[in-house]
């Protein structure tokens, strides 16, 4: 039977989230700002060789600034993280640090991809800056406007997720 | 066995779904959509696939919230209840996809002005920023340059007592008059760069109107009559003697336009007149006017002749002052919570003017104060009362909303706005700085106690933590809990007195230090 892997996707609103999703399952954009509100679910099959594919479910969750409230249930059985913030706002990546205690204590033990989006509202120099002076590490820097890293974000943490099973 | 369940609940909107352990639908009672028996749970939509989880956890009933279901047709927003029962799950699903939908237009409103509030703040942040940088290099630079130009006027007035023939004094006469303009265009640059950084403050004295007035009669006069022009004065008899204000700044002002009324008038009449607009109590208004019969300005460049630096060259050539002079002028007049306008025709002249409110003195009954006790009560009371507050009412019945803003208008210590739905709730309180919220708890689309909480959940300090008073008519302590549950600090029940109203405004008003 296809192995099936549930992924959340977390972060503050208006980060990208559903935007990413959308361009890894359709490989679309839309510039216009839909909030989601409590959960979207979708799914892709992802072939991981020639003899192994998975089916990736992403939970495209509810915009929040404070993780904390994010509700249990959404997350029972989760075999992945994406945490993503904007690059361009601060206020998404400003407690990072707590912010990802948080998720790590609720979803304990899980593979966590931390991803900042919106590679193509600034120029690397600026990015590499705010990067530093805030000591953010990222695992991807994407865009979901562009489809920069998008593919290799999901793929990497698809493989990931295979391997552990 | 689902009749056994569904006694307890009335309500239509709610399915009933029984799986066994493998997911396979054994009953449902299609209340919102239909599902065939016998088939897989998990292929109706990839939720239905984290049931597995749940066979799997401890929990023996799980609550999911505001899920998307679209399904074939239609999308359903529910919530679900799974409970693990013998030989399978029971599904209870609400279909809230109304609920849901307010829901969702509210957090659009809410999410995109905190984005919008926070990238405006961004960019001015780095507008400000290259200002400031820009404002920092010019007054270095002029500072800079003072030296060398004072050194080079020092010597211009040596060189002056030395023999020279007649062509060399030409010659000096041309130097000592650029060296002028070069030391104007310093300061006025100065002048600007201080007025943009806000480092200029106005010093407010009572000084002499008169005397300020016969004096720039008596300069113009004479700069007008060295370029061949009429210069006319016009002082109003009815005008104060004294008044308050910063009388160098008002000064410049003045002697800016005066300049440039000479400067593009070639032939013709120079009018300056200082009118009374109006007196009351110890305020005058006071309007300034400079009228020219001059070149004129072009309807097109009214605009840009008071932006810095833009009108350099702009109109006419004439090549001495820096072209800063409206830019100073409009600059100090901002400080002094006035504007320039200006009336112009081309080859006809232009008129500028402005006014003042300025106090003043009244020097012809020294008992002034003593005779007119009312004014002075009036203004001991101010004082103990302090600024208005900020006050936002929102209330959907026309009569109750008429009634409150009357009450709260004729105390005179409040700005009021009113708005009736929740959604422009949350916009106002992003846009406007509120010190108190006024607010009917049964609101349509909205309720108010929905609305406080969604406050109370800001990101932004100023916002999330505004005082909140609720009105209700509901008394049930139910109801009263609910509300300060949400985080209103006190919900009062109607009817009430018009003076508890205000004692409650103003007990939060003070407790909160906003
Ligand atoms: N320029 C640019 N805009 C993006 C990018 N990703 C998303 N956006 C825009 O950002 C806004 C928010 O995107 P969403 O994907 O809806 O954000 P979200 O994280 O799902 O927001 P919530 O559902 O409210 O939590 C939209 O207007 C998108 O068009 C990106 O990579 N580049
Ligand atoms: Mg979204």
């Amino acid at each position: 039977m296809l192995k099936s892997k549930k992924i959340v996707v977390l972060g503050h609103f208006g980060v990208g989230k559903t935007s990413l999703i959308r361009r890894f399952v359709t490989d679309t954009f839309s510039d216009n700002y839909k909030v989601t509100i409590g959960v979207h679910i979708t799914k892709k099959v992802v072939e991981i060789s020639a003899k192994e594919t998975i089916s990736l479910i992403l939970w495209d969750l509810e915009g929040t600034d404070d993780i904390e409230t994010i509700r249990k249930a959404y997350l029972l059985g989760t075999h992945g993280v994406v945490f993503v913030f904007d690059i361009t706002r601060p206020s998404t990546f400003q407690h990072l640090k707590s912010d990802l205690k948080i998720v790590s204590e609720k979803i304990p033990n899980t593979p966590l991809m931390v991803v900042g989006n919106k590679t193509d509202l600034v120029d690397a120099k600026e990015l590499q800056i705010t990067l530093d002076e805030n000591e953010i590490t990222v695992d991807f820097l994407t865009s979901a406007k562009t489809g920069f890293a998008v593919d290799d974000l999901f793929t990497k943490l698809a493989n990931q997720l295979a391997k552990d099973a | 066995m689902l009749d056994h369940y569904r006694r307890e609940f009335t309500n239509k909107n709610i399915q009933f779904i029984f799986v066994d352990q493998k997911g396979v639908v054994q009953e449902s009672d299609d209340e919102v959509f239909s599902v065939q028996t016998g088939s897989s749970i998990f292929e109706l939509h990839p939720f239905f696939e984290s049931l597995e989880g749940i066979f799997e956890s401890p929990e023996n009933e799980v609550d999911f919230y505001c899920v998307h279901l679209p399904l074939k047709e239609n999308v359903f927003t529910v919530d679900l209840k799974i409970a693990k029962k013998e030989g399978g799950l029971l599904l209870i699903i609400y279909d809230l996809t109304k609920h849901y939908n307010t829901y969702q237009s509210v957090t659009q409103v809410r999410n995109e002005s905190v984005i919008k509030t926070e990238l405006t703040v961004i960019k001015n942040q780095e507008l400000e920023e290259r200002e400031r940088f820009k404002n920092r290099f010019i007054q270095n630079f002029s500072h800079e340059l003072r030296n060398p130009l004072t050194s080079i006027m020092a010597i211009t007035n040596i060189l002056e007592e030395t023999k020279l023939d007649t062509e060399q004094s030409q010659m000096l006469q041309f130097l000592k008059a650029s060296n002028a303009n070069l030391k104007q265009l310093l300061e006025d640059i100065l002048s600007i760069s201080m007025i943009d950084t806000g480092k200029l403050d106005l010093v407010q004295k009572m000084f002499d109107l008169k005397q300020f007035f016969d004096l720039l009669e008596f300069t113009y006069k004479a700069k007008a009559k060295e370029k061949g022009l009429n210069f006319n004065a016009d002082w109003d008899e009815k005008l104060p003697k004294f008044v308050e204000g910063d009388r160098l700044r008002i000064f410049q002002v003045v002697t800016n336009l005066l300049d440039n009324a000479i400067k593009y008038t070639e032939t013709g009449t120079i009018t300056f007149s200082l009118k009374l607009n109006q007196k009351r109590a110890n305020r005058v208004s006071l309007r300034f006017q400079i009228k020219d019969s001059g070149i004129g300005i072009a309807n097109e460049n009214l605009e840009v002749i008071f932006e810095s630096f833009n009108q350099l060259g702009a109109i006419g050539n004439t090549s001495s002052g820096s072209g800063l002079g409206l830019a100073i002028a409009s600059g100090l007049l901002n400080l002094m919570e006035s504007e320039i306008k200006v009336n112009s025709t081309v080859g006809q002249g232009s008129e500028f003017y402005f006014d003042l409110h300025l106090k003043f003195q009244l020097l012809t009954s020294p008992d002034a104060k003593k005779s007119s006790p009312k004014s002075h009560k009036k203004q001991e009371l101010k004082k103990t009362e302090g600024p208005k507050s900020k006050l936002l009412l929102v209330e959907d019945d026309l009569q109750v909303q008429t009634t409150l803003f009357k009450i709260l208008l004729g105390t005179g210590r409040f700005h009021i706005d009113v708005v009736y739905d929740g959604a422009l709730v949350l916009q106002e309180v992003v846009s406007s700085n509120y010190d108190i919220i006024v607010m009917d708890v049964n609101l349509p689309n909205l309720s108010g106690d929905q609305i406080t909480k969604l406050i109370r959940e800001f990101p932004f300090n100023n916002v999330k933590t505004i005082p909140i008073i609720g009105i209700t008519a509901d008394g049930y302590q139910e109801n009263i809990d609910k509300c300060r549950k949400a985080g209103m600090n006190k919900v009062l029940i109607k009817p009430f007195e018009k003076e508890d109203f205000l004692n409650s405004i103003y007990k939060i008003l003070r407790n909160s230090k906003r």
